[in-house]
């Protein structure tokens, strides 16, 4: 028997119950409903109406990119006459709501940003089911304002294209390069007697973080030992050696996860962050614990991809002139000096209204020279349009950076970023190497080091033959 | 209040409870029947659009039993239920035991404590808990440095050994108290008067506890049970957010909803994504009715 | 005496246990009010004077809570969608397990083992043909495309079912015979006898429609519609992760829940354990 709640006179209650018979906490729960809903009634009618959807709709995840489009958006609409309805959607719901749109057939938008990682997994299916339009007349087509102009295509940072490509087919336009650089504590560097322009090598690194290193209180590199980003990049910079190609897939779109390069990679990294003998510690890459092993000087260096350097100035304020940027150390003498993490691509779908009209918008939104330099001074982000490497944004002095110039050293950068080629497995493979790094990490036993190469090569062979027979299974 | 006629009222009651299941029926139809036939159907096809469907009769199934990445996450989800029955019922059980002595004070007050994890929900535990699990500054990992000295360095939800662990030790926190309320009440409502002929018949606690206390909370210790089992293989929400939206380290945190949840939105081949879901619907179908029909308590009657 | 030493390791035990299950609770409500140096400078709470409201409405360097995300709209998003969807429930399980437990008609056993038969069945396996389906109904990113499909309780109506189960016939006839219309019957004496078991329903269901994550988050668009969880889950995020401001929107989104709780224990501890002893 529910109690009789005091406070309300009896005839009150009564009268109550004989209307609602269902007892205290569903009235309660009525209540406040009620209250929600005309709050919400409220609000929604204070709201100016959005209006039916515009003539493109378009979704992005990241909010910088939102804030940096709503921004651009008026004087797209002004310019050709037409509305744009801009969403921001969050990461990992952009994927699962493009799926289920592209499922029903319904509410999807015409053009949308994606993330490198998800990409690829868009990329099966037919040629011309697949949910993006190609954009290779596009970009190949030429310029309508000056014949003597090259093709967009040849005007973009080539190795950015490959993880939006697809049996030859370009999917995506890139948004940005995200050359990788080590941002390293300048100040501690000097106080120990290192030298950055003598470290050409990875070799010439690793000696230097066993001489500066003292365990439990300071390691030269911070690396990541729970997940994939740091070994991938570490992987794609291999691009090339002993003749082949390294990372997920290759041009042709077949697995290569575990040729030599991905076994030399791990087998390399793996004594990196386990044992004695380790250089490197694993604080975590992002958020409070990175910053804090970054001011206590824990450690002293960590990758930094152009997007990540932004937020060093802002969780880290007290850092400035302090900090400072080299390039990778090559894995072998005059070898690559940089590899790249993350990327987004802007993608047309199938279902796009007006053509022309949404490339109208990936112009005016990825390529006006003006926006890219102002967001350039904001976020860091460097585009793959060399065409707006001119403008004067990109080559000032950052203070917090010791006056270095931190879009030239970026941009010095840009064409040896090496190619990220994809497929419609990319996740699989991703997930994969991410669980052959842990397992491997785990079992590593620094007494027995010759141990590590075998065990290393057996799990990517291993990994890669339940990605290839998924592989086979598709019949598309 | 008029009396309505005879035939009216005779007609009244007949139709009545066909209205009352009325809306049921009709919702059920609609977002239960209609979704539950086309992810049938589909789990006979590999997709990969809705126009880009190719009919592969049992393949999905073919390849599920081959699979070892399904193998990882039937095998997580597994222990991840064992776990739960085994682990969490017996301390359940016995801190409703604890309860459940007469003269204890504050009685209200525990029962208030140990319930109110059940209150924060599966999405929340699972945020609030991989904070509590991260490493160096995590609660977890400070408080065994505290009173232990060991190490801050622990990354348990980045081992792949220890993310099992930690999913379990989340469960146990969040469901012991909850279901001891079940327990407790039917504690409190075993009949004392069979204690006292125990007591007559000269039997010591444990024969007590052997013999009258657990067949007399048999019915609702075999409700949990099949309610953990059932709720242990639906498993998604905490690893999900615990190991931030993915399977954790070398797939360690993978359950089979996971998998499903990948291969359908991720993937995007929602044709296996249903052959796992219907697997799995299967799989627990069977246990559950096993576990009813073995502890007797399957009524006919409907 | 044995009976001292007893008593004391009980007493031992159950506080021992109180404080394991409180400690992650408190320490969250520590985590939302320390600023981050702090954060890692003491375990729990700092001194008093050291407390602050920064993770909620911002600091001079620090994006709060409110900052980041509109947080009274998201509540009252979560508010108004797990209260309708309760309410709906409500209405249609109780009167479902009423004719469930009180008729006899055609087609009853199939209703039941159907029933039982969906509580197995992971509802992820329905959900993009449900989305399909919302999204034809020109549900998607509405209140209703949420509340509609929820509106099937299975588990409710077996609750009402066993509860009602025990309703005494006589009564009922005693009601046809004063004239009472059968949905009266339901309405005017099924209803306030159960009043118990619907609060505990209540509060379960709730429970559930506040925390549900999934399918609020395919469903869901625009950021003004969005339910507290799948808000916090976008600070977990890849990037910015301040645990402060994470723990801070769990202590705000697990509160409504839990005041709702303590304002209706009874109600709901004694519908829970009459349902349970019962079932």
């Amino acid at each position: 028997m529910a109690d009789e709640p005091t406070g309300k006179g009896p005839g009150l209650w009564e009268s109550v119950t004989d209307v609602f018979p269902f007892g205290l906490a569903p009235f309660i729960i009525l209540v406040l409903t009620v209250v929600a809903g005309l709050y919400l009634l409220a609000a929604t009618l204070r709201q100016e109406s959005a209006g039916p959807g515009g003539d493109l709709a378009m979704w992005t995840f990241a909010r910088q990119h939102y804030v940096a489009y709503d921004l651009a958006r008026p004087s797209f609409e002004k310019r050709h006459g037409a509305r744009l309805d801009l969403q921001s959607v969050h990461g990992d719901a952009v994927t699962q709501r493009l799926r289920a749109a592209y499922w029903s057939g319904l509410d999807l938008p015409d053009v949308v940003e994606v993330e490198i990682s998800r990409a690829g997994s868009f990329f099966r299916g037919p040629a011309d089911h697949i949910l993006f339009h190609e954009l290779n007349d596009f970009l190949t087509r030429p310029d309508e304002a000056d014949p003597n102009r090259r093709p967009l295509i040849d005007r973009i940072v080539k190795a950015r294209l490959s993880p939006y490509t697809h049996r030859g087919r370009i999917y995506g336009l890139p948004h940005d390069v995200h050359p990788v650089m080590l941002a390293y504590r300048a100040d501690i560097f000097e106080q120990l007697g290192i030298d950055p322009q003598s470290i050409e090598t990875w070799d010439d690194f690793v000696a230097e973080g066993r001489r500066i290193r003292v365990p439990e209180k300071r390691y030269i590199l911070n690396l990541d030992r729970s997940g994939v980003s740091c070994l991938e990049l570490l992987l794609f910079q291999r691009d090339g050696m002993h003749g082949k190609p390294a990372g997920y897939f290759d041009a042709d779109g077949e697995l290569i996860l575990d040729n030599v390069n991905a076994v030399e990679a791990i087998t390399w990294y793996v004594p990196l962050v386990k044992g004695p003998g380790r250089i490197a510690a694993s604080p975590g890459m992002f958020g409070q614990t990175f910053v804090k092993a970054t001011l206590d000087g824990y450690t002293l260096a960590s990758f930094c991809p152009d997007w990540k350097s932004w937020g060093f100035k802002n969780d880290m304020p007290q850092l400035s002139g302090k900090m400072k940027l080299m390039p990778l150390p090559a894995v072998v003498q005059g070898g690559r000096r940089t590899s790249t993490w993350g990327g987004t691509m802007l993608g047309m779908t199938r279902s796009c209204r007006d053509r022309e009209l949404a490339w109208k918008l990936a112009r005016h939104m990825y390529m006006d020279p003006q926006d890219l330099g102002s967001r350039f001074r904001e976020l860091n982000i460097l585009p793959p349009f060399k065409d707006a490497w001119t403008h004067p944004a990109f080559h000032e002095k950052r203070p917090y950076w010791s006056n270095q110039q931190l879009g030239t050293e970026y941009i010095k950068l840009a064409d040896q970023v090496p190619a990220q080629y994809t497929s419609p497995f990319i996740e699989a493979a991703k997930s994969k190497l991410g669980a052959v790094l842990a397992s491997c990490i785990a079992d590593y036993d620094p007494r027995r080091p010759d141990r590590l190469e075998p065990t290393v090569r057996r799990r990517l062979a291993e990994a890669a033959a339940d990605i290839r027979r998924l592989m086979k299974r598709n019949p598309f | 209040m008029s009396r309505p006629g005879e035939r009216i009222f005779r007609l009244q009651h007949r139709y009545a409870p066909y209205l009352f299941v009325a809306p049921f029926v009709l919702l059920f139809c609609t977002f239960g029947l209609y979704p539950l036939i086309k992810s049938v159907v589909l789990s006979f096809y590999v997709t990969s659009g809705p126009r880009s469907q190719i009919f592969v009769g049992l393949d999905n199934f073919r390849f599920l039993l081959e699979d070892p990445s399904f193998h990882k996450a039937v095998v997580n989800t597994v222990v991840f239920a064992f776990c739960s029955v085994f682990l969490q019922l017996p301390l359940s059980l016995g801190l409703a035991l604890l309860l459940n002595y007469r003269m204890l004070r504050g009685r209200n007050f525990f029962r208030l404590c140990f319930f109110s994890p059940r209150l924060v929900g599966m999405v929340f535990v699972g945020v609030l808990f991989s904070v509590i699990f991260a490493a160096p500054y995590g609660l977890l990992n400070v408080s065994l440095h505290g009173l232990f000295g060991m190490s801050l360095e622990r990354v348990w939800l980045g081992d792949p050994d220890l993310v099992m662990p930690a999913l379990v030790l989340t469960a146990l926190w969040m469901f012991v108290g909850f279901n001891m309320i079940y327990f407790l009440a039917a504690l409190q409502n075993v009949d004392r008067v069979l204690y006292e002929a125990a007591t007559v018949d000269g039997a010591g606690a444990f024969q007590k506890f052997w013999h009258v206390t657990l067949p007399s909370i048999k019915p609702v210790a075999v409700f949990v049970v099949v309610l953990s089992t059932i709720g242990s293989f639906q498993l998604f929400e905490l690893p999900y957010l615990m190991l931030q939206n993915g399977p954790g380290p070398d797939e360690a945190g993978l359950t089979v909803v996971m998998y499903l949840y990948q291969n359908g939105f991720i993937t995007g081949d929602l044709g296996y994504a249903s052959a796992i879901g219907w697997t799995l619907a299967l799989g627990v179908l069977v246990l559950a009715v096993g576990q009813m029909r073995l502890s007797g308590t399957w009524k006919k009657e409907a | 005496m044995g009976k001292l030493l007893a008593r004391t390791l009980l007493y031992a035990a159950l506080l021992f246990v109180a404080a394991l299950t409180l400690i992650p609770l408190i320490w969250l409500v520590a985590c939302s009010f320390k600023n981050n140096a702090d954060f890692f400078a003491y375990t729990f709470f700092p001194p008093p004077s050291r407390l602050t409201l920064e993770k909620f409405v911002g600091g001079p360097d620090v994006a709060g809570l409110f900052d980041q995300m509109p947080f009274l709209r998201l509540m009252m998003n979560s508010l108004f969608v797990a209260g309708s969807t309760v309410m709906v429930q409500l209405f249609f399980s109780s009167l479902g397990g009423f004719a469930l437990a009180k008729y006899e008609f055609r087609g009853k056993k199939v209703i039941m083992v159907v029933m039982l038969a969906t509580m197995m069945i992971p509802a992820q396996v329905m959900l993009a043909p449900m989305y399909e389906l919302i999204c034809r109904m020109r549900l998607v990113d509405t209140y209703l495309g949420l509340i509609v499909p929820g509106a099937v309780s299975v588990f409710g109506m077996f609750l009402f079912r066993q509860s009602m189960l025990q309703l005494p016939d006589e009564l009922l006839q005693a009601g046809r015979i004063d004239g009472c219309s059968e949905f009266g019957l339901f309405w005017r004496i099924a209803v306030p006898i159960s009043r118990p078991m619907i609060g505990a329903f209540c509060l379960i269901a709730f429970m559930g429609t506040w925390n549900s994550f999934l399918w609020p988050q395919i469903i869901l668009h625009s950021k003004l519609h969005f339910t507290l969880p799948i808000a916090l889950n976008q600070l977990v995020g890849l990037q910015r992760q301040d645990y402060g401001v994470l723990m801070a929107g769990t202590l705000l989104s697990i509160l409504p829940v839990a005041v709702l709780f303590m304002i209706l224990q009874k109600e709901f501890l004694s519908g829970l354990t009459a349902g349970a002893v019962k079932g």
